[in-house]
């Protein structure tokens, strides 16, 4: 997945931020000791966000340890537990088919780098899948459906984005309360919605320099990549209903201790990233801020 | 029963003006114009049946075992009272397409679809119920596209019209805790600043590899 799905943590209490940091420490925990030091590499806050909603609705118990990002500091995290595996797992999963997803849609050499890390990731996704095999098939079906929707261009967002939400849905497959199933389902299919389309919005300009698929452009016909205000304000308003489906399914199944993270997410984070993706912020911030720490870095050393 | 002060999420000693403000609130959250066509639509009403009945509770125990408590709980009463049924707008209707409206109610999407792929006369009222079970499944882009052709064809129609505002609109009025705005065009809050934490907290070495 791509890294829109994140919690306003400016707004949230310190206390939230910390659980939500412990959550996303434990699942790079749990990937690397799953799985190896290269499948950490894979986490981002997508990963940590199913890691959530697939949690109890109490923390399990903190570990202490220094890692890679905080060698000197021994920081908390969260202690492996079966929702955190389940997470781990499917991350890998997705991950996997995504590269390889992504090696398919370039040619040999603009293909290397999805190829590479693909490879190296190949051990982990193999165990992985042998862990998960259902998971792993319906992945690999809606990808594959998903390819064959790319190559006839198809000008359906929702068809386009059923592909991807659906494979997502799968995600709750194991969750053993029918209740419990169902809202995450709901919750998850639209989630996986959103994100494929605003994963479309946020490449508007890029595919319409590559002549890429992009079912956003061929709905609205935005050839140029450029937003009219009318097309901006329906895709908008069809992003919204998938968010509203969210948060409906998201208010009939008790989080628990993750309500404050979730309900920020859905009700104020996902508004935030859509609208810089519209205005054609979201990359900017996002380069911006990785150049500055950068630079933070250069300055320390 | 559950204990009604925990399903309001208040505590016992809570006054009356809070518990009627905790009320009000899961009110609004589990109303069913929040879950109007919504998948999940029942479990928003049993969560409403368990509120109400909550209320009720509280308000008769406070007001002494014996009724009502003098009109001070004027908010009671918020219910899923059949707002959620599709009826035929009017007697030529096909039966066909009433069947499809009732598999649609009892939430038999595969049923209604098969029904209307059976029925060749793409009327006003076929583009509508296409419309809700696109809605149902998610497909909001294709749902919108539906009432805009059942509203064309008949424009004086108040339910297609009032599920093409909706759809076009977005949902606007939909719940949100505090109250606020509900729409990625309209939600305050600085993403800049907000991603400047995310930033930080992972220590400065961002290892992230989004893929």
């Amino acid at each position: 997945m791509y890294g829109y799905v994140r919690p306003p943590l400016g707004t949230l209490p310190e206390e939230e931020t910390e659980r939500f940091r412990r959550i996303y420490c434990g699942l790079c925990h749990t990937l690397g000791r799953r799985y190896g030091t290269a499948a950490r590499f894979i986490l981002n806050y997508d990963f940590t966000f199913l890691a959530i909603l697939l949690s109890d609705p109490t923390e399990e118990s903190f570990c202490k340890s220094r890692c890679l990002v905080s060698p000197f500091r021994r920081r908390s995290f969260q202690a492996s537990s079966g929702a955190l595996e389940l997470a781990a797992d499917e991350s890998v999963i997705l991950a996997y088919w995504q590269l390889r997803d992504g090696a398919a849609d370039y040619d040999w050499f603009h293909g290397l780098k999805y190829r590479g890390i693909s490879e190296i990731l190949e051990p982990a996704y193999r165990r992985a899948a042998s862990f998960r095999p259902g998971f792993d098939e319906r992945t690999r079906c809606q990808l594959e459906l998903l390819g064959q929707l790319e190559a006839e261009r198809c000008p359906s967002i929702d068809r386009a984005a059923d592909a991807f939400a659906a494979l997502l849905g799968a995600a709750a497959q194991e969750v053993g309360d029918p209740v419990r199933r169902r809202v995450l389902e709901q919750l998850l299919y639209h989630l996986g919605r959103w994100v494929y389309l605003v994963d479309a919005a946020d490449d508007l300009k890029k595919d319409a320099v590559s002549g890429n698929y992009n079912p956003v452009a061929l709905r609205f016909g935005l050839a140029s990549g450029v937003w009219t205000a009318e097309a901006r304000r329906e895709f908008a308003a069809t992003l919204d209903h998938s968010i509203h489906m969210m948060t409906t399914a998201f208010e009939l199944w008790d989080f628990g201790v993750w309500t404050p993270v979730l309900e920020s997410t859905l009700y104020t984070g996902l508004f935030q990233v859509g609208k810089a993706v519209l205005d054609g912020t979201f990359q900017a911030v996002r380069r911006g801020r990785i150049r500055k720490n950068h630079k933070n870095e250069e300055e320390t050393t | 029963m559950n204990d009604p002060y925990q399903v309001l999420g208040v505590s016992e000693s809570a006054t009356d003006e809070e518990i009627k403000k905790a009320y009000r609130d899961l009110a609004r959250k589990y109303h069913p114009d929040n879950y109007h066509d919504n998948p999940l639509a029942d479990l928003a009403q049993e969560r409403m049946k368990e509120i109400n009945a909550a209320y009720e509770q509280i308000t008769k125990e406070r007001s002494g075992g014996g009724g009502r408590s003098g009109g001070s709980y004027g908010g009671y009463g918020y219910g899923y009272g059949g707002g959620q049924q599709y009826r035929s707008s009017g007697s030529a209707t096909s039966s066909v397409l009433q069947q499809a409206r009732m598999a649609v109610n009892s939430g038999d999407l595969s049923r209604a679809e098969a029904l209307l792929a059976n029925y060749s006369d793409h009327n006003a009222e076929w583009n509508f119920l296409k419309g809700v079970i696109c809605y149902r499944r998610g497909w909001m882009d294709e749902a919108k596209r539906y009432y805009e052709t059942a509203c064309q064809m008949d424009p004086d129609n108040l339910e297609y019209r009032q599920a093409l505002n909706f759809m076009a609109g977005g949902p606007r009025g939909a719940y949100r805790p505090g109250g606020g705005p509900f729409g990625t065009e309209v939600c305050p809050g600085n993403l800049c600043l907000d991603l400047c934490c995310i930033y930080s907290f992972c220590g400065g070495g961002g290892y992230f590899c989004c893929c």
